[in-house]
């Protein structure tokens, strides 16, 4: 009994000298995720606390797991992502007290891109496949130049490669060669130095450097994501525990509003509305 | 050639398994380490207190391999590599995983073929985090073993409501294999379920043999167990709660008057509140309560009460914001109870008072 008493009071002892002060503050807003969704959300955080200077809002990457794990840890109030949260997360989230809640905050394509050297402008999404499988291996095998293809992919962590695989891949495994960049911005990079390269990154992220080929005979454009006929279309999300209220709910109002849509198009991409 | 005694395996093992990895799309590489300070005595009625242990050790090295072979086929690779004074080198090594994920091998959305020495899905075991430094209840009471050679089908529920799991083992652990194992599998069902965030309700059942092989030698020590298990998880904001029962019935098939069939059965709350919402810091306070009645057979039953107070800082963290490196202090006081048990526990005798602290740190890295 004695020793329960001990106990008891060194756990009270604890609670009450702990640094109380550390209290998180209502106006922090801490949000990480998906790569792909951080250009947004920086521009998006910076035009917000542009507006309420007393607001103050800590944006981080990391990947669309990442993020949806930090929200499952209770360490951020938003998780950023390129897809939709799976039944594995929302089952822990919610069996960790946290009840997710999902905002579409933009609409998105991933757009193929080759070298601009390359004469390739179109490809099936059964030969994407083919090719990422490496059962194709030379360009001249799809009506472009004598050339060995070099394929440039994302690390399967990023919701970027899930909606690739699940839109073009197919679930299919990505050949032993095939190069797996951390970021949009390396893949597009990579491309733009590697004549016979092909690689793939959210539309935001093109760039002059690089040729976009069209999918199955559709080029990634507003009107053709906005109505799904592009076939790797996908949208954006923003995560949250709960409905969300509070400067959290304005700040994700701001960026569904049309102000926040504008913000959308200047980082390269596809607005909800 | 004693010292190489657990060297040898883990050079086949490496050997075996390098080739493997060679094919994997991305392969990370992982571990944890636990060093512990463990600290034990026992103070019978009308003596001194007694030190039974008082030392340092590695309590587990685990290092581990996660290819991705596809999308939809991965696997694991977990070796334990510990301290131990049954060796004459003072380090042992243990087999922890190795299986192979098959995913939508089975056209049921996500669904996983899990073949291979891998998590045995009953109970808390199969996602007790150690947020205390003790084990599961199903773990410290020999009801079940964390990991086993087997098949199960594992999956998720739709919209997240929740888990389940099917599956075959040998039954006789991670330990054994070969000779030592009975002809009798064991048989597993489990289902998780979240209704509404914060609360979790699961259930799992278990049949299994013991000692069947040595039925030829000695006919009365072949069992046939039936395991039960219910749990229930209550989250809210820093505060979780974990709770769990379970009940286990074991028959001897050869004994005909079924003198030594017994039943056994046990609880667990363990309340864990989490400060780090509340003061900044990523600090634990946990406590757990134990009720195991072993047997009601009298020549070996006893009713065991534990207590365990923990406090964990977690003073580093992952990308996840996961805790990376961890430090654990736990009280565990085990008290027999006189009416209940059997007399080698009575005055005390098997009463102790545990204090561990564990310093424990995780690492990983995607290399290919």
């Amino acid at each position: 009994m004695k020793k329960t008493i001990i106990l008891l009071s060194i756990v009270v002892a604890l609670l009450l000298t702990l640094p109380l002060s550390a209290q998180k503050r209502s106006n922090q807003i801490t949000t990480s995720g998906s790569t792909t969704v951080l250009p947004i959300a920086q521009a998006a955080a910076e035009a917000y606390m542009d507006k309420y200077p007393n607001i103050n809002i800590s944006v981080r990457g990391g990947g669309s797991g990442v993020g949806v794990a930090a929200l499952q840890n209770g360490t951020v109030d938003i998780a950023n992502s390129s897809r939709p949260m799976k039944s594995k997360e929302i089952a822990a989230c919610k069996s960790k007290g946290i009840s997710p809640s999902f905002y579409a905050i933009a609409n998105d394509g991933i757009a193929m891109v080759v070298h601009p050297s390359n004469t390739v402008k179109n490809l099936t999404v059964a030969q994407i496949r083919d090719i990422y499988t490496g059962k194709i291996k030379n360009w001249n095998k799809v009506g472009g130049p004598n050339l060995p293809i070099v394929i440039i992919s994302r690390d399967v962590a990023s919701g970027t490669f899930e909606v690739f695989n699940e839109k073009a891949l197919k679930s299919a495994k990505v050949d032993g060669t095939a190069q797996m960049l951390a970021s949009n911005n390396a893949v597009v990079t990579t491309v733009a130095s590697t004549p016979g390269a092909i690689g793939y990154a959210g539309l935001g992220y093109v760039n002059k450097d690089v040729k976009v080929i069209q999918v199955a005979g559709v080029t990634p454009t507003e009107a053709t994501i906005k109505n799904a006929s592009y076939p790797l279309s996908r949208k954006l999300y923003m995560f949250t525990n709960g409905k969300a209220k509070g400067e959290i709910g304005k700040f994700i109002v701001f960026i569904q509003s049309a102000e926040g849509q504008e913000i959308v198009k200047k980082q390269g991409f596809i607005s909800l509305n | 050639m004693k010292s190489l005694k657990w060297i040898v395996p883990a050079i086949a093992a490496i050997i075996f398994v390098m080739p493997a990895l060679s094919f994997a799309q991305e392969l990370r590489v992982g571990g944890e380490i636990w060093n512990r300070w463990t600290y034990e005595s026992v103070k019978p009625e009308g003596s001194d207190a007694t030190t039974l242990k008082n030392y340092f050790a590695l309590e587990r090295g685990y290092f581990d391999l996660r290819p991705k072979f596809s999308e939809n086929t991965s696997g694991r690779f977990t070796v334990d590599m510990f301290s131990t004074d049954s060796q004459k080198d003072g380090a042992g090594l243990k087999l922890k995983y190795g299986f192979i994920d098959f995913n939508n091998l089975i056209p049921v959305p996500d669904m996983t073929l899990t073949a291979g020495l891998q998590k045995v899905y009953f109970g808390t075991i199969y996602d007790w985090d150690y947020s205390l430094i003790t084990k599961a209840p199903t773990d410290e009471y020999k009801v079940a073993n964390s990991a086993d050679y087997g098949i199960t089908l594992n999956g998720q529920l739709p919209s997240g409501f929740g888990e389940y799991a099917v599956g075959v083992y040998n039954g006789e652990g991670y330990k054994a294999f070969g000779k030592t194992l009975n002809i009798s599998p064991e048989f597993l069902a489990n289902i998780r379920l979240v209704p509404i965030a914060g609360v979790t309700l699961g259930g799992s059942f278990m049949t299994n043999s013991v000692d069947q092989d040595t039925c030829v030698v000695d006919a009365s020590k072949y069992q046939k167990q039936m395991l039960m298990d219910g749990m229930a998880r209550l989250a809210y904001g820093p505060v979780d709660v974990w709770m769990e029962y379970i009940y286990k019935d074991v028959e001897y098939p050869n004994i005909a008057d079924g003198s030594r069939d017994y039943t056994a059965n046990g609880i667990m709350v363990m309340p864990i509140l989490s400060l780090r919402s509340l003061i900044g810091s990523d600090i634990q306070l946990i406590g757990r309560y134990d009720r195991w009645d072993h047997t009601d057979n009298p020549k070996d039953k006893y009713l065991l009460n534990t207590i365990t107070g923990g406090v964990n800082y977690n003073f580093m963290h992952d990308e996840k914001e996961s805790p990376k490196m961890q430090l654990q202090l736990n009280l565990v006081q085990k008290a027999y109870d006189e009416d209940e048990s059997s007399s080698s526990y009575a005055g005390k005798k098997k009463d102790t008072t545990t204090v561990m602290m564990q310093l424990k740190y995780k690492f990983s890295s995607t290399i290919k």
